[in-house]
């Protein structure tokens, strides 16, 4: 049989048709249309039971309910708790961001230690053992008090425990990292005689004045500020922002005054003058329940007339004339001072002078005013008992030279430990912890951080995150993250009523880490003795339930323990200073240097132009970074590619010879940056602005390396008060690249 | 069976309480599956669904102003139903409906054609360039309520659609066939910390956008709040996100003006 | 390398061919049957493709898998209360809690139930194991795909038999087979190749959805296809 063509065609044909009357064809393209359509590589999520857990966000100070959703066993979502006294279903961008920070790739998975510059898994026994040892071997040589802890806060069982191990083994170096706590503190101290820490009232208030305070930029609990905010916008409360730059804040204000950086405190008395001078003040709470106030007013009645003033300030002397009438004509005035979100602690006489002014108006421990709050007493531990070795090194002088001498108000002073590591021969810290704090990364002037850091023996973190510190450490010890941990959390910052969270497990760990409360109590037991019976309890959570006592199971069922019916002191009882009044001044506050604008570091000659630091909701500056989600909002106007754009005012920009968009170079007297320029009419000729929370080089691919650090370029200023950083801003150049 | 009541969901935006944080925007990509890539500043290719946008008033010191504007797919309505969007695809991909007001995309159907972006007048519409990618690990986070898309496909903000899903679902099993207006809510809605966004059916007298924008017939169906505007209005893409804001000079920038023309 | 007019002269001489051949072949092929081979083949060629699509291609294009435990509905049927629903619930959310975790399973099954092997297998491999077993699930739509169980069961009153025909009565579970393409169970396009059903369960394709909806819920919500809107199915 031979196939001709025409019999190959039939079959062709006869294939065709049988082809076409068969499934084949249609059911193919059908199947690879559905194929296009489910990439093996495109991840499809699995479905399971949805379930919400109430827990509280430690990410920030800010202390906000948050309701987590899970699937199963996964957590896919993070969402504002409603009903809860902070936040009520509000949330910020950095805690929506939170499963980022569980599941991503910025985690610490397990114990580390450094063996010749890189870092090797290590278990966590032998981490502990060989921690301990070195901390016997410090103690057996007389130098326990040689032994320092960074943390990110002084209250709370984890912060206690730290203390108290370091006291039990015989170092008074307990440091907490600076912010506008320190100086709020101490003004409390000094002028209520309160040992806590300033609640404000502002849902309550009707005329907020901010002296540079970031009221909708992350200033006190930031989303309990939005909250306020709107609640002002619906209810005709005034909002008057005091600041160089055209801020979040200060566009949302109802009146944006630009101001000299530097010369809040100045303003401050110069209303103060108007206000005593026109007798606008509150006559029955000063002249019942304060004194020091003649001596106090000779002192603003002399020095700080309108037209002084208005010379410091480069505010029109109309404008504080109206301004200081406005104030303290409205019904609850509040002012409020600490720039930004807060992270420089500033000049305590700046911070005193602002205080003052809520009490020439009366209003402190009122409605809508300023409250003065007792330190949390939650945490009643047994006594210790210290053997000598701890009593010896107790009884040595604090390494940053808090409390004593020259700085004798002062409870830390991280801002002088770099430079007292680097001018000494031998470091004075032998062993450092460091936990709930990136300090390598927050502190001014981070190269000298790192440098004195590196000069320290031992150093161990406890972040769960590969952060800047953590990356120079000598141990890495990882925490759980929040979505992992029981942790109580302490009192809010700012927030006017008494209040406890829970932040508790949403999750397993999802890696090898363990609680830091478990590693100090481990340490403990460690080295025996006295240090070991100091901690009584198996488990962190063992000691916390004991701690938290008979408020465990309402923080476990609702996730806070709140004091609703808690109202200030009057002001009969508010006050316990020597004279039981409010102390407008006394001779400690009068010994004091006296308020004087804190100058930027630098000559103007060389440096013509002034940097300064802004905040953003979108730029976690603290010593979390930015998650991916975070990170992916900022603006081009911002960041672009890997470059931080400088914001300049148009005017100054074309002084320079410089467009939008060009590269130019900053320096400072503490670094230099290549920068691009962004010309911004917002901010006054002759100041730049750069954000805070960029210039990473640790954490993930999403976030390091993009734009530069702030706290590189500058250094930390000295208050002469207090010897607080008082640092918000530096002397600039910026020139064409 | 008995048709429900068609519903018109909405949202107004009060920008004068718009703090420009950003919540909105990661919300809206926690709840949605958004992906993320190393470089974002390019926002043209940056996917957000909930972009916030930064005006300026362009005067210079001290008379500077700065005001944020959220912007959502707009879920025009334009005539009839037919919006921009939904008129221009070849693919049915997109689709208005009639019953909830929303304008759907469906991913699995798009072809990557991009009329749909070209047609959209808020650039809403954002197209995968690349296949979406989660490092080891963090694919843990993704919600099973919201597909995740591939590369080559169009996607936009959907008012968070699979909440009115889940949502029916729970009146479902409690025989109801009505939501309360706080049961179904935007991600972007429930998470903002000034209470800037409020969403529900603009046709239920009962809901708070209802009365926020309740229009003047007398003026050609304008709201009556004076505070109240929408962006391009003069398009005729009748969108159901309203702005709220006190202040004249955002007001102005509702949509272009010839420089002769008064608004 | 042909240039343009080699080829323009081999098509001339094609053509010149055919012309002279014609007519003379015509007449002889169809004397000498060889029209017959023709239509032979055609016949092979059709026939060899049918057979290709209908009988070889579904073999190629799905695979047959197992299920890990050969699982009997009916048994289960006789001992429950409530039908379908004692172990494919409900959640108070009205989400549909699909095939039962291992935590259902162990209310019964701690220990041993009776004595098959299957049984055995199953305490020994997962119960005591605590691990979830993996079962393929015949009616997985695709992740774009949003159905609402309460919906259809509890509104609408739909039996549970309309889409999953009478899984509930079976003693076994049959081979699941994956499309090797799709990856999607061969249930949703069905057993018959041609698409063709003869009950309502037997295809789930987007096709049945809108067909039901159209005759059952008459809605017209949609501008662009006048039917039930894409968004009610779809997420």
């Amino acid at each position: 049989m031979k196939i001709d063509r025409r019999s190959f065609l039939s079959f062709v044909i006869g294939g065709a048709a049988g082809t076409a009357l068969s499934p084949l064809p249609w059911k193919l393209t059908d199947d690879l249309s559905i194929w296009t359509q489910t990439w093996p590589w495109v991840p499809v999520p699995t479905d399971g039971e949805v379930s919400y857990v109430n827990s509280v966000c430690t990410l920030c100070p800010g202390g906000c309910g948050i309701t987590v959703r899970k699937i199963d066993n996964r957590v896919v979502k993070i969402e504002g708790m409603k009903g809860h006294p902070v936040n009520d279903g509000g949330i910020c961008i950095l805690g929506l961001s939170g499963a980022q920070l569980l599941y991503g790739q910025m985690r610490v998975r397990e114990p580390l230690k450094k063996v010749n510059g890189r870092f090797k898994k290590i278990s966590w026994d032998e981490a502990i053992s060989e921690i301990s040892k070195k901390l016997v071997e410090l103690r057996s040589k007389g130098e326990s008090y040689k032994v320092a802890c960074i943390a990110g806060s002084d209250r709370g069982t984890v912060p206690e425990l730290f203390n108290r191990f370091l006291t039990v083994y015989g170092s008074p170096n307990f440091i907490r990292t600076p912010s506008i706590q320190d100086s709020y503190e101490l003004t409390l101290h000094l002028m209520h005689g309160v040992q806590g820490m300033p609640g404000f009232d502002v849902e309550n208030s009707d005329f907020i004045l901010s002296f540079s305070s970031g009221v909708i930029d992350g200033w006190g609990s930031p989303v309990r500020m939005f909250k306020a905010n709107s609640n002002w916008r619906d209810n005709g409360g005034k909002v008057i922002q005091v600041e160089p730059r055209l801020s979040n804040t200060a566009a949302k204000s109802d009146k944006w005054i630009a101001i000299n950086p530097g010369t809040e405190g100045a303003l401050a008395l110069g209303l103060a003058h108007i206000i005593i001078k026109e007798s606008l003040y509150n006559s029955s709470f000063v002249n019942n329940y304060s004194t020091g106030f003649n001596r106090w007013k000779r002192h603003v009645m002399d020095g700080y007339s309108p037209e002084i003033v208005a010379k410091i300030t480069g505010i029109d002397k109309s404008v504080i004339v109206s301004l200081a009438r406005d104030f303290a004509r409205a019904s609850k005035p509040l002012a409020i001072c600490g720039r930004g979100q807060g992270w420089t602690p500033g000049s305590l006489k700046e911070f005193m002078a602002v205080n003052a002014l809520n009490a020439l108006v009366g209003n402190i421990n009122k409605e809508g005013g300023i409250w003065g709050l007792a330190e949390p007493d939650y945490i009643n531990w047994p006594e210790l008992e210290m053997d000598s070795a701890a009593s010896r090194g107790m009884q040595e002088g604090r390494i940053d030279g808090a409390g004593s001498g020259e700085y004798p108000h002062a409870k830390y002073l991280l801002n002088r430990l770099p430079e007292i590591i680097n001018s000494a021969e031998v470091s004075p810290v032998q062993a450092l912890f460091v936990t709930g704090s990136n300090p390598c990364y927050t502190l001014p002037d981070t190269a000298s951080v790192k440098k004195a850091f590196e000069r320290i023996p031992l150093v161990v973190s406890f972040s769960p995150y590969i952060d800047e510190t953590a990356e120079i450490a000598d141990f890495i010890l990882p925490n759980h993250v929040f979505l992992e941990r029981y942790e109580d959390v302490p009192p809010v910052a700012g927030f006017q009523k008494p209040i406890i969270g829970l932040s508790k497990p949403v999750v397993d760990p999802q890696f090898n880490t363990k609680h830091v409360g478990d590693v100090i109590i481990q340490l403990a037991k460690s080295m025996g003795d006295f240090i070991a019976n100091a901690f009584p309890w198996e488990t962190y959570e063992d000691c916390l339930q004991t701690t938290l006592g008979d408020k465990w199971d309402t923080l476990v069922q609702e996730g806070y323990w709140t004091d609703s019916n808690f109202a200030p002191p009057a002001w009969a009882q508010g006050f316990e200073t020597a004279s039981t009044k409010f102390e407008f001044t006394n001779d400690e506050i009068n010994s004091l240097s006296r308020f004087s604008p804190v100058k930027p570091e630098g000559d103007e000659a060389s440096y013509p132009l002034v940097l300064i630091p802004y905040d953003s909701m979108r730029l976690a500056s603290g010593f979390i970074g930015d998650p991916p989600f975070a990170i992916k909002t900022v603006e081009d106007t911002v960041l672009k590619g890997k470059d931080v754009l400088i914001e300049i005012n148009p005017a100054t920009a074309k002084k320079l010879g410089l467009a939008e968009g060009r590269y130019a170079n900053l320096t400072t007297p503490k670094g230099s940056a290549k920068v691009k320029v962004h010309l911004f009419d917002g901010i006054m000729p002759g100041i730049i602005a750069m954000p805070r929370g960029l210039g990473h080089t640790a954490y993930d691919k999403f976030l390091a390396g993009k734009g530069i650090n702030f706290n590189e370029l500058i250094g930390p200023v000295e208050d002469t008060a207090s010897g607080h950083d008082t640092a918000w801003g530096i002397s600039a150049k910026l020139a064409k690249a | 069976m008995k048709q429900e009541k068609a519903k018109k969901y909405g949202m107004v935006i009060d920008l004068d309480k718009c703090t420009g944080c950003g919540s909105c925007m990661v919300a809206c990509m926690a709840e949605n599956n958004v992906p993320f890539r190393e470089d974002e500043s390019d926002k043209l290719l940056s996917i957000a669904w909930m972009r916030v946008y930064k005006l300026t008033n362009g005067k210079p010191f001290p008379d500077t102003d700065i005001c944020y504007l959220p912007r959502p797919c707009m879920h025009c309505e334009g005539h009839h139903g037919h919006s921009p969007c939904v008129s221009v695809c070849p693919a049915t991909a997109t689709d208005y409906s009639e019953e909830t007001g929303i304008v759907s995309q469906i991913y699995t159907r798009c072809f990557g054609c991009r009329y749909c972006m070209a047609a959209c007048p808020y650039h809403v519409r954002l197209f995968n360039w690349w296949d979406p990618v989660w490092p080891d690990g963090m694919e843990k986070s993704l919600s099973p309520n919201v597909s995740v898309r591939m590369r080559g496909v169009v996607e936009k903000c959907s008012f968070c659609f699979h909440r009115y899903q889940l949502t029916m679902d729970k009146a479902h099993m409690e025989g109801r066939r009505e939501l309360e207006e706080d049961e179904y809510q935007t991600a972007c809605t429930q998470a903002c910390p000034a209470g800037a966004i409020t969403f529900g059916d603009l046709n239920n007298p009962k809901h708070t956008v209802y009365r926020m924008v309740k229009p003047d017939h007398k003026q050609g169906g304008k709201p009556k709040n004076p505070k109240a505007f929408r962006l391009l209005e003069r398009l005729g893409t009748n969108p159901k996100v309203y702005y709220l804001t006190s202040r004249e000079w955002v007001r102005s920038m509702d949509d272009n003006y010839l420089k002769n023309e008064s608004k | 390398m042909s240039t343009l007019d080699d080829q323009a002269k081999e098509v001339s001489e094609d053509v010149a061919d055919r012309v002279v051949e014609t007519p003379t072949q015509k007449e002889g092929n169809q004397v000498d049957g060889s029209g017959g081979f023709i239509i032979l083949f055609f016949f092979i060629g059709l026939i060899a493709s049918l057979i290709l699509g209908w009988i070889i291609y579904p073999k190629l294009l799905y695979s047959q898998k197992k299920q890990p435990i050969d699982f009997n509905h009916a048994i289960h049927m006789d001992l429950v209360d409530d039908g379908c629903e004692s172990c494919h619930f409900f959640r108070e959310d009205g989400s549909y809690s699909g095939v039962p975790k291992l935590a259902q399973c162990i209310d019964c099954h701690e220990e041993v139930q009776g004595e098959t092997e299957n049984e055995a297998v199953f305490v020994q491999e997962y119960v005591q194991k605590q691990k979830e077993v993996p079962w393929l699930v015949y009616s997985r739509q695709p992740d774009c795909v949003f159905f609402s169980h309460v919906v259809h069961v509890k509104t609408a009153q739909i039996d549970c038999t309309q889409c999953h025909g009478h899984i509930g009565e079976s003693t076994n579970l049959k081979i699941y087979e994956e499309n090797r393409i799709t990856g999607y169970s061969r249930d949703i396009w069905g057993k018959n190749m041609s698409g063709y059903k003869k009950n309502s369960w037997d295809r789930m394709k987007m096709d049945d959805c809108a067909e039901c909806h159209a005759k059952e819920k008459g809605m017209e919500s949609s501008v662009q296809t006048k039917k039930d809107a894409c968004f009610v199915c779809h997420k």
